[in-house]
């Protein structure tokens, strides 16, 4: 048994009502930081971090490297406890009944339908807990670790051995939302009008979990990677639900042109990751001049003594833009760059728009600075920020009290 | 500090030299520079040379310099200075033979842009001039550089739009038909340059320089040794060189390049003059945006005054301020190392009176290189009166 304190969700915005599509800036990381930052300001300061669990099917990197990235994206400390757990929406149900408070449960998605969602472990809110498991195996989509996909295509043996003979096993339990499968399949292990979900993997029981939050409904959750389920009980209580959900707009017509990779130094990269992938500057211990990146010689005054750090403004302005028209060998053409300044501080960055058609901003738009890959460098993901358009009051926040903030 | 005296100058012409080699290029255009000396010049009389160029073909490039003109006997040096290269290269030129330690040197530029392909350069010259971890990876091909300045420029500018970034390039290809070493020697239209295919906003195809391959040379000589040579020299009255912060983040005001503010200030005050004794200019026009630039960095109009200069034609030969009567790096190409040693055979020529399209009575000329992409300007003033 757990209480779950709050959960935050973020779909991206390519797609349609029914099925979100990861930009070609996103991935699995980019994705859980969006979620797990909604749900770290749901609960508003309620519960510290101490560790977090980030499960996906579609990890970036196989040999280490996602944590870190994603620690900084959230803005957590690196000595935070952080788990990568290769699953699904059951695997995220099972984390979430039995994690600790302090417990971040992030589940993200990339393929068949992309979002992320977090649920946070604390003291108050609304208690779950587990009712039943069953792992049998039934690959009917199976992926090997090179990415390739297979598709068995046989929907009615899905149903009978993979659905029904699992919840006959279970007890035949009735639910109030089901995770991890769509369509069909779902109708006859509900009651009522069950959550409509956007992904299938993961993320798909935080997803359902806020759903049953912001309508005050409680009972049974049950979440399947395919013939493997998870039962549990979603009790009375308040969650704080954080949505990062954009209105969906069609994809760009981008065009990957062929070509080598973009090179990487991974000299650069690690002394370039705290600044880069947690947005701090540098401030001058003599004048308290911001530089951005960091500096050896304050741009101001000159000072050369070790500077202090200081987190930069998430919001910004457009001083300057250019869009990129032409093919670019490596990169999805078209996109737009932008010298964005942030806040009152008169930093400025250099970074590429997202979540907005190419050369759609005009100079003077506002927006925030939000977590991105910046490119895919020789296999390595390197990650930074961009500027997202609008304002950041499109994100819904729900407090326990139901009001919106 | 010595007189420097320009006594020759010769150039390849620009544009897509396949069949060239670096190795080629070179003593072309060295040869040209030493056959353009009036009373005949012998190359063993060179004491000295500079070799300006961005990237390296075919291995050591003072070696390959000094190998294929007969020069084994003197020092060479390479200078790189990104797109600057070549006005910085004049420069130094210029400095080492002021200073007395050599009479006569040897200044050439070059570059092969062409010798990589059109698919590789974009990042070969992208990892050229980007911090590795943080801009690099953006994307920022060349045309985005400078375009981040146009975009801002034409946000602020009262007067300034998109037609008028066209009327360089119409003015410039205008200049170019003329020029028989100039790459694209056609005329264009308003409607053409605005029709053209994006290449990255606001700079569609026809505001872009085209990549070219070339070479230029230019012999400079003591004060004392110019009658030896000429009876027409050339002088240089005045450089200068002007740096500013590197990454675009840092610039503070977008619609100047302070660095060509400082190497302008430099210049004329080391020539006695100001802007207005100009009578004509080769500036750097890698996009057409940056031309209207330098219109006001260079102080040939007020602020915000370089969209009423050329809508009146006034840099047009035949205006008050002609600019870039060569057809400019918009028509006659850009092999960067080699650009502003080109643009001061150009001047050579306009001095003296010989250029293919000639500005009458031509007294003072100003060579001007920005680069970096914006973060380093070069500039020469060159006179055919002595100072």
């Amino acid at each position: 048994m757990s209480t779950i304190t709050s959960i935050g969700t973020y779909l991206p915005t390519w797609g349609t009502d029914r099925l979100r599509q990861a930009g070609d800036d996103e991935d699995a990381v980019t994705l859980a930081v969006a979620a797990g930052t909604a749900a770290i300001r749901a609960a508003a300061g309620a519960v510290e971090v101490r560790c977090v669990v980030f499960i996906t099917r579609d990890m970036p990197l196989l040999e280490g490297g996602n944590s870190a990235s994603l620690l900084a994206g959230l803005d957590l400390p690196e000595t935070t406890r952080i788990r990568e757990v290769v699953g699904g929406a059951a695997v995220a149900l099972d984390e979430i009944t039995s994690a600790g408070a302090g417990t971040l449960i992030i589940g993200a998605d990339v393929t068949d339908g992309a979002g992320a969602s977090a649920v946070l472990i604390g003291t108050g809110g609304a208690e779950v807990t587990s009712l039943g498991r069953v792992t049998r195996s039934l690959p009917v989509t199976s992926r090997d670790g090179a990415g390739h996909r297979n598709e068995y295509a046989d929907p009615r043996l899905l149903r009978e051995r993979g659905v029904n003979e699992s919840l006959a096993r279970l007890g035949n339990p009735k639910a109030v939302a089901v995770a991890g499968i769509i369509g069909k399949e779902a109708a006859g292990m509900v009651s009522g009008k069950p959550p409509a979900l956007l992904t299938t993997g993961a993320s798909a029981t935080g997803f359902a979990l806020a759903a049953l939050a912001d309508a005050g409904t409680i009972g049974a959750v049950l979440s399947a990677d395919q013939a493997t389920f998870s039962h549990a009980e979603l009790g009375a209580g308040a969650i704080a639900v954080s949505r990062d959900e954009p209105a969906p707009q069609a994809v760009p017509n981008g065009r990957l042109a062929p070509g080598a990779s973009v090179s990487i130094s991974l000299s650069a990269y690690e002394r370039a990751f705290d600044a880069k992938l947690r947005l701090v500057a540098a401030s001058c211990s003599n004048c308290g001049t911001l530089s951005y990146p960091h500096r050896y010689r304050c741009i101001e005054c000159g000072d050369e003594r070790p500077s202090g750090s200081i987190a930069l403004p998430r919001t910004g302005e457009i001083y300057s833009q250019a869009t990129i028209r032409v093919p670019v060998p490596g990169l999805v053409s078209p996109y737009t760059v932008t010298i964005v300044e942030l806040g009152d501080t008169g930093v400025r960055v250099l970074v590429k728009l997202t979540g907005a058609p190419p050369g759609s901003t005009s100079i003077g738009d506002r927006g925030r600075m939000v977590f991105r890959l910046v490119a895919v460098r020789q296999g390595v993901p390197d990650y930074g920020y961009a500027f997202f358009p609008g304002p950041a009051s499109d994100i819904h926040t729900t407090t326990p009290e139901g009001a919106a903030a | 500090m010595r007189r420097v005296a320009m006594v020759g100058a010769g150039m390849t012409d620009f544009g897509e030299l396949f069949h060239l080699g670096i190795k080629e290029m070179l003593p072309m255009a060295v040869s040209e520079a030493v056959n353009s000396v009036d009373k005949g010049f012998d190359r063993a009389d060179v004491q000295a040379a500079w070799f300006g160029e961005l990237v390296s073909t075919d291995g050591f490039a003072t070696g390959i310099l000094a190998d294929s003109c007969g020069l084994l006997d003197i020092p060479v040096s390479r200078l790189e200075n990104a797109c600057a290269t070549g006005n910085d290269a004049v420069r130094h030129g210029a400095m080492a033979v002021a200073s007395g330690m050599y009479d006569v040197v040897l200044v050439v530029g070059a570059d092969k842009v062409r010798e990589t392909s059109t698919r590789s350069t974009f990042w070969d010259w992208m990892g050229m001039t980007r911090d590795a971890a943080w801009d690099f990876p953006l994307g920022l091909v060349a045309p985005a550089n400078f375009a981040l300045h146009a975009a801002r420029y034409l946000h602020e500018s009262p007067a300034a739009t998109r037609e008028h970034l066209a009327m360089v390039a119409v003015k410039n290809h205008f200049h170019g038909v003329t020029n028989p070493k100039a790459q694209l020697r056609f005329e264009i239209t308003i409607e053409q340059v605005l029709n053209a295919p994006m290449v990255v906003e606001p700079f569609g195809l026809f505001d872009c320089t085209p990549q070219s391959d070339g070479a230029a040379a230019c012999i400079l000589v003591a004060e004392e040794l110019a009658d030896k040579y000429t009876d027409r020299p050339v002088w240089v009255r005045g450089t200068g060189l002007g740096l500013d912060r590197v990454m675009h983040q840092h610039k503070r005001d977008m619609t100047t390049f302070p660095a060509t503010v400082k190497a302008a200030r430099q210049a004329y005050a080391m020539a006695g003059i100001g802007p207005d004794d100009i009578d004509v200019a080769e500036v750097h026009d890698c996009f057409t945006g940056v031309e209207l630039i330098n219109y006001e960095d260079l102080g040939f109009c007020e602020k915000w005054g370089a969209a009423k200069l050329i809508e009146d034609r006034e840099t047009y030969v035949g205006g008050r301020i002609p600019v870039n009567p060569s057809g400019g790096l918009k028509a006659k190409g850009h092999p960067p190392g080699a650009t502003g040693v080109a643009q001061c055979f150009e001047l050579f020529e306009q001095l003296r009176g010989h250029s293919t399209n000639q500005v009458d009575g031509a007294t003072y000329g100003l060579a001007h290189n920005i680069g970096g992409p914006t973060a380093v300007s070069a500039i020469t003033i060159l006179s055919s009166e002595r100072g």
